[in-house]
């Protein structure tokens, strides 16, 4: 029953020895029982019992080992525990590191974009005053709102008009043969800047139709409101005169 | 034979979840010897005496059952699952695994130091 104790559970050399006490005691009382009928004297009987003592001591040297190994157990507990946490904090790491990582990209993809359009606007830049010129002849006609004093008949148009909707783009698609290179923002842009340099002959002509004339029209039309008119109308015209030196937005896309 | 009884008595009756050591009961020679001296005792009258026999098959069947309830209680007890020489291996392998994840913490915030890009 002694079997090579290095690579036995310290569990199992227990429950061995255990079963090697029951086997023994069983022999002994056996044994016993026998000579109480044969009147043998055992010497066997004595190797018995000295190996039953001897496997006693053997179980109770064995479950000293078992505390310590308790003791050790504890100890891995502990360490088992520690590392658990450990690996917690490094998933919670990984994942926040990851999370930065995706930021990070996002911005730096941005960055990118903003510095590519801060390039191409450096390449072409448009004069702060152009801008402005364009700003005030879009809003002089009203087109944008209503002026603060507007109120319901008042001729003066809070709304695109006929005329309005006629010259903008959307009119134009009817008429106009397009190359849908026109329609898109960034190019309109550019076509503003570039004319903005290099005023067209087709610009005169378009003035009839461009903001400021329609807007007098309707001026002229909504009689009931002559003094605010004539006073908006002075104004309107001093703005299509800086503006008209200008080619017109509408002479943009003219130009195509 | 009373105090034995108790005594397993006490152990099947609260069984807790963690075994130590001190809670396995493995005075098995005291029963024995009771067994042996009992046998000893009356080695011709032991079959006119029923009682006597009687209480000498109850004290192995006392045995039996002391053997059976040492093991399920072996069983029980934490950290006998290895030889020590393997839990103290394991043990050992549990720390590098917790300096290993020390360390890789360590790296981990030593090194967010970011070169920022010369644009």
């Amino acid at each position: 029953m002694t079997r090579a104790a290095s690579n036995m559970s310290t569990g199992e050399k227990l429950l061995a020895i255990i079963e090697d006490i029951s086997l023994i005691s069983k022999e002994i009382i056996e044994n016993t029982i026998a000579m109480k009928h044969q009147k043998l004297l055992g010497a066997e009987q004595v190797l018995l019992t000295e190996l039953l003592v001897l496997k006693d001591n053997e179980l109770k040297e064995t479950l000293k080992l078992a505390a310590e190994q308790a003791e050790i157990n504890q100890k891995m507990d502990l360490l088992r525990a520690e590392v658990d946490k450990l690996d917690q904090d490094i998933q919670n790491l990984q994942r926040q590191l990851k999370e930065a990582e995706q930021i990070l990209a996002t911005a730096i993809y941005q960055a990118k974009q903003k510095l590519q359009s801060i390039n191409r606007a450096n390449k072409r830049p448009v004069s702060s005053e152009d801008l402005i010129k364009f700003a005030h002849r879009i809003s002089s006609s009203n087109a944008v709102s209503a002026p603060l004093t507007w109120q319901p008949g008042d001729p003066r148009r809070p709304y695109p008009t006929d005329i309005d909707m006629r010259v903008g783009f959307l009119g134009r698609l009817s008429d106009m043969p397009l190359n849908g290179h026109m329609l898109q923002q960034p190019n309109s842009l550019g076509d503003m800047h570039r004319t903005g340099h290099h005023p067209e002959p087709p610009a005169s002509q378009q003035n009839q139709f461009a903001w400021h004339p329609s807007g007098e029209i309707h001026m002229s039309v909504g009689q009931g409101t002559v003094p605010m008119d004539t006073r908006n109308h002075t104004k309107d015209n001093e703005d299509v005169e800086v503006m008209s030196s200008d080619s017109s937005s509408s002479s943009s896309s003219d130009s195509q | 034979m009373e105090s034995s009884h108790d005594n397993q008595d006490q152990h099947t009756n609260d069984l807790p979840a963690r075994l130590s050591v001190e809670d396995v009961d493995v005075d098995f020679l005291p029963i024995i010897y009771d067994i042996i001296r009992g046998l000893e005792k009356d080695p011709h009258e032991s079959s006119q005496k029923p009682s006597h026999s009687q209480d000498i098959s109850q004290k192995v069947l006392e045995l039996h059952k002391k053997l059976e309830l040492a093991k399920e209680q072996i069983k029980r007890l934490p950290g006998v699952e290895y030889s020590k020489e393997q839990q103290l291996d394991k043990l050992e392998a549990l720390r590098t695994q917790l300096k290993l994840k020390r360390d890789l913490l360590l790296k981990y915030r030593t090194m967010c130091t970011f070169d920022i890009p010369k644009a």
